[in-house]
C-alpha cells in the first residue's frame, strides 16, 4: 500500500474540485469500497487523499417538478428513510433494502455506488431504469464547470467509469418517473441483502391496459457493466403482456446478457436465472 | 447472604435457566481475548506462506527483510535446525525445508516492532521455486505414477535432522495413503444373501472451516531462565504443553499455558499447527515476547478444515424392514499434512456399524495425502459425513419396501440394555423416543404423504420433510491413555467455593454448569463461586475439550471434589453437633437437618470455627474422574464412552424449482440428553448447532481448486445470517444416565450432526430428487432437478 | 508510511485529540492507539460486524470507516454504552436470555442492537432480524440473540 502524503477534508465543491485540479488524488467518502480494495491491493493510494464528506449541499433527495436530484453523498440509509424516495422511486428504494447491511447502510454514498461502478452494483440497475444521469463537476481553468452524463454511457467497464481524474461526482439526476410509472427490482439471493448479486433485473413501465408502455429493463451482474437491455424492451413495449410477449421476451433477454463464470455462480446458472426470474416478474405483472 | 438468595439457594439448581457466569462481561466489552492482549515489549509475528500449491524451495534470500528498520529477526528453517515435526502423524514441520506442499505452507516468518513492519518484511523476502506437478484429487493421488506428496521422511537428504529416537509416523511411505482404517462385524456377503434390498451409492461430502468469529493468535513469551508462558487458544492445554516441550526440547515442566477466552473453538484447536511453534521460535531467537494474530484471510487459508468425504455405501434390508447390512467405503482427502481429519474414520465407524441395529458391516477408509488444504477436527468430527449416508439409505431402503421410514427406522431402533457389535453398551438410549417425539411434533408423516402426493402439481415452490437421526459420544471418548479430568475445590472462611478445574471453558458453558452442579452439592448460590480454570500452572490435568466430554467427564470430578468437601464438613458439623452425619444436609448455606430442613449451623461460621480452631482445618479437597469406557481393541471393538447420546431432527424446507433455492423453514429436534442441567446453557448448545448444521447443508462451501482457496472471505464464504434461521421447537429426552452427573450426557457436538441429513431427505420430499453431494446451495440444487448435475461417483482404487 | 492527521473528536462522551495516520483504520485506531479493545477485528472486510460503533448516531463497520474520518464526529463505543443506561438494559438482556456464548459477537450486536432499537422501538421480532443482518455469531444461531434483543424493546417493559 502505498503511502499518503496529504490529507484533506474540503467543505465546499468548488475547494475539491481545485484539489482534484492538481491531480494524484484519491478521494473517499463513505469508505466502505476504499478500505477493502486498499487493503488487498486492488487499489494503490494516490499521494493525496481526499475525504469529501464534509462538502456542503452534497446530500439529500430534492423534487425539482420534472426533475429529482440526488446528492452524491446520500446515503443508502438515507435513500430508504426518504418518502420521496419511496412514493416516488419505488424501484430505487427496493435495491437500497437490499443492499449490504444496517451498517454498510448507514455509510455507503450513492455516488460512491456509481463511482465504484460494480457490476453488480445494487443501486445501478434501479438508476439504469429511472433514465439517472450524473453531474460531474470540474475547475480545469479556474471556473466550476459541470458535466451531465447518462448513467448508461457513464460506465466504462468492471470498477471503470468515464469519471475524468479531475472530476467529482456531485449529484445524480433523475428525470420525474411518468404517471402511472411502476418498478420492481430483484435480486438473486438466499440472504435477504448482505450478498453481492449473482444476477439482479430491474423491470419498468407504465401499465397501459393489457399493454406495457415506456419499458425499461436492466441486468446486473451478466455483463463487464450493469446494462441496460434494449431487446428485451423492444419486444416488451407497446405489446399485450401474454405467454407470447413473455416468451419472446425472454428470448431477446438471452440474446443481450453474457454472463461469465465466476466463484458466486456458473455462467449457465446464470442464464437459467436470468430467464426464471423475469419470466416470474412479468407474470406477475400480468396477474397484477 | 441475602434474603433472596437463601431462597433461591433452597431450591435446586439442576434444570434452571442459568445465565453464563462470563457473560456480563462479555456483553460490556470487557473480555480480553487472545488479540486483545499486550505484552510490554512484544514484538508482531508475520508469516510468509507459500505462492506455489507444489514445489521444491530452491533458495530463500532473507536479506531485504532483515534490513527493514524495526525488524527483530527473519526466519527460514535453516535457522531453527531444533524444529521436530508436529501434527497428529509427525508429519509436519514448522518451517518447510526443501519444499511446499500446499498454498498454506509456512516458509518463512518476521519478528518486527509493529503488525505493518512484519507484513512489509514479509513481502521483501525472495523465494525461489521450482514447481512440481499438482495433486488434488485423492483419486490421481492413488495413481501408480502420482507425485509422492512426502517422498522421505524429513532429515534423510541434508535438510534439518530429527531428534534421535523422536516417533515418527510417517517412515517414508511409497505411495501417499496416509492412514487406513478397517472394521468388520458379522459377515457382510452372507448378510448381502439375506436382504431382499440392496442399495448401494456413492456421498461426497465437502470442506467448510470453523470460522470462530475470534481469529487465531498466540503469544510466547520465555523468561530469563529459559521457561515458556504461551498465551494460547488450545483446547488440549496439557497435552499441548507436553508436545512443546518435546518440541523444543525441554521440561515440560517448564512450559505454562494461559487461555485467554476463546473467540470460539468448534474443534479447531486441538492440534497443533506451525504458527505456535513459529511464534516461539521468534521469542527464543529475539528474546522478546512475540504476538502472532491471523488475518481472516489468513484464517480461512491456513486453519485446518471440516474432513471431505467421498463414501460409498452398500446397505441392504429384509422384507420386513429389518436392516442387515452395510459395507463402506470412503476416500478421504487428506491434505498436505495429517491432522485430526485423518482420524474422523474412528467416529464415522461408530454410526456406520451402530446407528441403527446392523448385524453385519465392513468398513475401510483411506486417507489420501495430496496438494490440498488439511481438515483437522470440527464438531461432530466425522459424524456429520456418515449420518449423511447412512440417513439417506434409511429413507432409500423403507421407500424401496414399501415401509414407512419412520416405522422402518423405529422397528431397527436400538433400546436401553444394547450391546452393540463393536462393543458400545447402550447403558441409556433414547433413541426411540427422540425419533418418535421429533415426529409426532412436526406432523412429520402426515406432511411427507401430502408433500408427495403433489410432486406433479406444476408450482415451482415445493415444501418436503425429512427425518435423521444421530448416535455420537456423550461421555467422553477413551482415545488418550486417560479420558479424565481433575478438580481441587476449596471453601474459605466466607463459605466462598474456589473450583478449580483441568477443564476448559470455549464459550459452551462449561465453567457455569461445572459451578451449578458444586452449588447443587453444596447448598450454595452460584454467586458463591469462583472457577479458575485457565492456567496450567494452577489446574489439575483434563484430557481438554473434544468428544462432547466436559460436562459429563469435569462435571463428575467437580462433584467428586464437592462430595468430599460435604462429607468433610458434615463428620465435623456431626462432631459439633452431637447429630450423626447421615442426619445431616448442607442446604442454603446452611448445614441442615435433613429430615426437616431445620438449619444448624451457619457454614461460613462453621468453616471459620474449623479453621481458627485447634483442629486448624481448611477446607480443601481435590478428585480425579476417570470415565469407566473402554480402550477399543486393534479390531476397533469397546465400549469407547462411558455414555452415548442421541437425536433425531426433522428438517422442513421449501424448494424453488426455478431458481434452486431451499429455504430450512423449520427444525423439530429431540435431544437424548441424559438430564438437562442448565436449560438456558443447553438450549443455546442445540440452537448453534443446529444453525452450523444449517449451514453444513445449505449454504458453506469452501471453494478449493486445484490446491487453491478461491472463496478466503466472508462475502463468498457464506454462513447464515440472522433473517436465515428456521424456527426451532426442541425437546429434551431424559433418560437419567446412571454414570452421568446428575444423569447427564453430552451435547455439545449432536445438534450439527443430522442436520444435512435430513434436510436432503426432506429435498428428496419436496421434488423427488435425491442429491447426493452437499451442499444444497441453489445452483447445486438448481442442476440436480434440471439434470445438469453429475452425481458423486466412485473410482477408487 | 503515510502522514499522521491531527483529529478532535468526541469519544463516549470525552472530547479526545489524537494524531493518526492517514490510511489508519477508525477499529485500529480505537484499539491500538486508544486502548479500547472492546470494538473487535473480525474480518476487516464489512461482512461480520464485530468492530460496530455508533458515529454521530448510526452504526458503520469501524473496520472500513477512516480514522482521520472521526475528525469532528461523536463516536461511540461497546465501553461508552455498558457504562451508561442504554448499555445497561440491552446488556441485561443478553445476559439473562443466554445470548452470549463465546462472546466475541457481542460487543458488535449490542451497539448495532441499541442503535437498531432507538430507531425503531417497536421492532418485531422479523425487523430485529434483518435489523442484526451484517452482524455473524457462530455460536448461538442468533435466536437468544434476537430474544434478547425484542425483550429490551419499550413495548416488552
Amino acid at each position: 500500500m502505498s503511502a499518503i502524503e496529504r490529507y484533506c477534508a474540503p467543505t465546499s465543491l468548488e475547494e475539491a474540485a481545485e484539489i482534484l485540479r492538481g491531480g494524484n488524488v484519491t478521494i473517499v467518502a463513505g469508505g466502505t469500497d476504499l478500505m477493502v480494495q486498499t487493503q488487498i491491493g486492488k487499489l494503490q493510494f494516490k499521494p493525496a487523499l481526499m475525504n469529501i464528506r464534509r462538502i456542503a449541499g452534497m446530500g439529500g433527495v430534492r423534487d425539482e417538478g420534472k426533475t429529482i436530484r440526488i446528492g452524491a453523498l446520500t446515503t443508502m440509509t438515507e435513500l430508504l428513510d426518504s418518502a420521496l424516495v419511496r412514493d416516488r422511486l419505488g424501484i430505487l428504494r427496493q435495491s437500497c433494502d437490499q443492499f449490504a447491511s444496517d451498517q454498510l447502510r448507514n455509510a455507503a454514498t450513492l455516488g460512491g455506488n456509481i463511482c465504484n461502478a460494480s457490476p453488480a452494483g445494487d443501486t445501478l440497475v434501479p438508476l439504469l431504469v429511472l433514465n439517472a444521469r450524473v453531474v460531474l463537476v470540474s475547475k480545469p481553468n479556474g471556473n466550476v464547470v459541470r458535466r451531465t452524463v447518462p448513467l448508461a454511457q457513464f460506465f466504462a467497464g468492471p470498477g471503470r467509469t468515464h469519471r475524468l481524474p479531475g472530476e467529482l461526482l456531485s449529484e445524480i439526476e433523475l428525470p420525474a418517473p411518468p404517471t402511472g410509472f411502476h418498478g420492481t427490482f430483484f435480486k438473486f439471493g438466499v440472504r435477504p441483502a448482505l450478498e453481492i448479486a449473482t444476477i439482479s433485473i430491474g423491470l419498468g413501465a407504465v401499465r397501459d391496459g393489457r399493454a406495457l408502455r415506456d419499458v425499461r429493463v436492466a441486468y446486473g451482474s451478466v455483463a463487464p457493466t450493469p446494462i441496460r437491455g434494449p431487446r428485451t424492451e423492444a419486444a416488451l413495449e407497446g405489446r399485450t403482456l401474454d405467454t407470447e410477449t413473455i416468451e419472446a421476451a425472454l428470448r431477446a433477454a438471452a440474446e443481450e446478457v453474457h454472463p461469465i463464470s465466476d466463484v458466486r455462480a456458473s455462467d449457465w446458472f446464470r442464464s437459467e436465472l436470468i430467464r426464471n426470474t423475469l419470466r416470474r416478474m412479468l407474470s406477475h405483472v400480468h396477474q397484477g | 447472604m441475602g434474603a433472596t438468595e437463601q431462597a433461591a439457594a433452597q431450591e435446586s439448581l439442576i434444570g434452571r435457566r442459568i445465565p453464563k457466569m462470563d457473560a456480563p462481561d462479555k456483553a460490556s466489552g470487557r473480555t480480553r481475548y487472545i488479540d486483545d492482549i499486550n505484552v510490554p515489549g512484544q514484538l508482531h509475528a508475520h508469516i510468509l506462506r507459500s505462492t506455489q500449491v507444489h514445489a521444491k524451495i530452491r533458495s530463500i534470500d532473507t536479506s531485504a527483510a532483515r534490513a527493514l528498520p524495526g525488524v527483530h529477526a527473519v526466519i527460514t528453517a535453516r535457522d531453527v535446525p531444533w524444529q521436530r515435526p508436529i501434527g497428529v502423524a509427525k508429519d509436519h514441520l514448522p518451517l518447510k525445508t526443501d519444499r511446499v506442499r500446499s498454498l498454506r505452507d509456512e516458509v518463512a516468518a518476521v519478528a518486527a516492532d509493529t503488525p505493518e513492519i512484519a507484513a512489509a518484511a514479509v513481502k521483501l523476502i525472495r523465494v525461489d521455486y521450482d514447481p512440481l506437478p499438482v495433486v488434488s484429487d485423492p483419486h490421481d493421488a492413488l495413481k501408480p505414477d502420482a507425485p509422492l506428496i512426502h517422498p522421505e521422511p524429513h532429515g534423510d537428504d541434508g535438510s534439518p535432522h530429527l531428534k534421535p529416537g523422536a516417533p515418527v509416523a510417517f517412515t517414508g511411505k511409497p505411495d501417499n495413503v496416509a492412514m487406513t482404517f478397517d472394521y468388520a462385524q458379522g459377515d457382510v456377503v452372507a448378510g448381502e444373501a439375506e436382504s431382499d434390498m440392496v442399495v448401494e451409492d456413492t456421498f461426497k461430502l465437502h470442506y467448510v472451516t470453523h470460522c470462530c468469529m475470534g481469529v487465531s493468535g498466540v503469544i510466547a513469551d520465555f523468561d530469563p531462565k529459559g521457561n515458556l508462558l504461551l498465551y494460547s487458544n488450545t483446547q488440549v492445554p496439557f497435552l499441548h504443553k507436553r508436545e512443546f516441550a518435546e518440541l523444543l526440547g525441554i521440561e515440560p515442566g517448564r512450559i505454562r499455558i494461559i487461555q485467554p477466552p476463546i473467540g470460539g473453538g468448534f474443534g479447531s484447536k486441538l492440534d497443533i499447527y506451525p504458527f505456535e511453534p513459529i511464534a516461539i521460535f521468534l521469542a527464543q531467537i529475539t528474546r522478546r515476547p512475540v504476538k502472532l494474530v491471523f488475518t481472516r484471510e489468513e484464517e480461512f487459508i491456513a486453519s485446518p478444515t471440516r474432513q471431505p468425504v467421498l463414501l460409498k455405501l452398500r446397505s441392504g434390508c429384509k422384507r420386513d424392514g429389518t436392516l442387515t447390512f452395510r459395507t463402506v467405503e470412503t476416500l478421504h482427502d487428506n491434505g498436505a499434512y495429517t491432522s485430526w481429519g485423518a482420524t474422523t474414520p474412528f467416529v464415522m465407524m461408530q454410526t456406520i456399524s451402530s446407528l441403527y441395529r446392523v448385524p453385519h458391516c465392513q468398513y475401510h477408509t483411506k486417507a489420501v495425502y495430496t496438494n490440498n488444504p488439511y481438515a483437522g477436527s470440527f464438531r461432530g468430527y466425522g459424524n456429520l459425513q456418515a449420518t449423511f449416508a447412512v440417513e439417506a439409505h434409511m429413507d432409500k431402503l423403507a421407500d424401496a419396501i414399501g415401509m414407512d421410514p419412520l416405522e422402518f427406522r423405529l422397528k431397527n431402533a436400538q433400546e436401553p440394555g444394547e450391546v452393540t457389535p463393536q462393543g458400545m453398551n447402550f447403558k441409556t438410549c433414547g433413541l426411540k423416543e427422540c425419533l418418535t417425539t421429533a415426529a409426532r411434533r412436526s406432523d412429520y408423516q402426515r406432511k411427507r404423504r401430502e408433500n408427495a402426493a403433489r410432486w406433479n402439481d406444476g408450482n415451482p415452490i415445493r415444501r418436503g420433510v425429512g427425518i435423521a437421526a444421530m448416535l455420537h459420544v456423550g461421555g467422553g471418548a477413551k482415545i488418550y491413555p486417560s479420558d479424565g479430568c481433575g478438580t481441587i475445590l476449596k471453601i474459605d472462611d466466607f463459605a466462598h467455593v474456589t473450583l478449580i478445574t483441568g477443564a476448559s471453558e470455549i464459550g459452551q458453558g462449561s465453567e457455569t454448569v461445572l459451578a451449578q452442579l458444586v452449588c447443587e452439592e453444596l447448598g450454595l448460590p452460584l454467586s458463591a463461586v469462583t472457577v479458575v480454570n485457565n492456567d496450567t500452572d494452577i489446574t489439575p490435568w483434563d484430557v481438554g475439550v473434544h468428544a462432547s466430554r466436559t460436562t459429563f467427564i469435569a462435571g463428575n470430578s467437580a462433584i467428586g471434589a464437592a462430595r468430599q468437601a460435604k462429607a468433610k464438613i458434615l463428620a465435623a458439623a456431626a462432631q459439633k453437633s452431637g447429630l450423626a452425619g447421615g442426619e445431616l444436609d448442607l442446604k442454603g448455606g446452611h448445614v441442615v437437618r435433613t429430615a426437616s430442613n431445620e438449619r444448624v449451623l451457619e457454614l461460613g461460621k462453621f468453616i471459620r470455627s474449623l479453621h481458627f480452631s485447634d483442629k486448624a482445618q481448611l477446607v480443601m479437597t481435590s478428585f480425579y474422574y476417570e470415565p469407566p469406557s473402554k480402550h477399543q481393541d486393534k479390531q476397533f471393538r469397546g465400549d469407547v464412552s462411558a455414555a452415548y447420546a442421541w437425536a433425531s431432527q426433522v428438517c422442513e424446507v421449501e424448494v424453488d424449482t426455478d431458481t434452486g433455492i431451499a429455504r430450512l423453514l423449520k427444525v423439530t429436534g429431540a435431544h437424548d440428553v441424559g438430564r438437562v442441567l442448565n436449560r438456558l446453557g443447553i438450549e443455546g448448545q442445540i440452537e448453534g448447532g443446529v444453525v452450523m448444521g444449517q449451514g453444513y447443508a445449505l449454504t458453506e462451501n469452501l471453494l478449493v481448486e486445484g490446491g487453491v482457496t478461491r472463496n478466503p472471505n466472508f462475502r463468498d464464504y457464506k454462513l447464515v445470517t440472522a433473517p436465515e434461521i428456521p424456527e426451532m421447537d426442541i425437546s429434551f429426552i431424559e433418560t437419567m444416565d446412571g454414570e452421568g452427573p446428575q444423569g447427564a450426557k453430552g451435547v455439545g457436538e449432536a445438534p450439527a450432526i443430522c442436520i444435512a441429513a435430513a434436510v436432503a431427505n426432506a429435498i428428496h420430499n419436496a421434488t423427488g430428487t435425491r442429491i447426493y453431494a452437499a451442499p444444497f446451495t441453489p445452483e447445486n440444487v438448481y442442476r440436480a432437478l434440471h439434470g445438469a448435475a453429475e452425481p458423486p461417483t466412485w473410482n477408487a482404487a | 508510511m503515510s502522514i499522521k492527521v491531527e483529529i478532535g473528536f468526541r469519544l463516549n462522551g470525552v472530547a479526545r485529540r489524537v494524531s493518526v495516520p492517514a490510511d489508519l483504520s477508525a477499529l485500529r485506531m480505537l484499539r491500538e492507539e486508544l486502548g479500547l479493545t472492546g470494538t473487535k477485528y473480525g474480518c476487516g472486510e464489512g461482512e461480520c460486524g464485530a468492530c460496530t460503533i455508533i458515529v454521530d448516531g448510526v452504526t458503520v463497520n469501524s473496520c472500513l470507516m477512516f480514522a482521520a474520518d472521526c475528525d469532528g464526529r461523536d463516536v461511540v463505543t461497546i465501553e461508552g454504552l455498558a457504562a451508561d443506561k442504554r448499555g445497561e438494559r440491552l446488556r441485561d438482556a443478553f445476559v439473562q436470555h443466554g445470548a452470549v456464548q463465546c462472546g466475541f459477537c457481542t460487543p458488535g450486536f449490542v451497539v448495532q442492537a441499541t442503535h437498531l432499537l432507538e430507531k425503531h422501538p417497536h421492532a418485531s421480532s422479523a425487523e430485529i432480524q434483518r435489523g442484526i443482518e451484517g452482524n455473524l455469531c457462530r455460536c448461538t444461531g442468533y435466536r437468544k440473540i434476537v430474544e434478547a434483543i425484542a425483550d429490551a424493546t419499550p413495548a416488552a417493559r
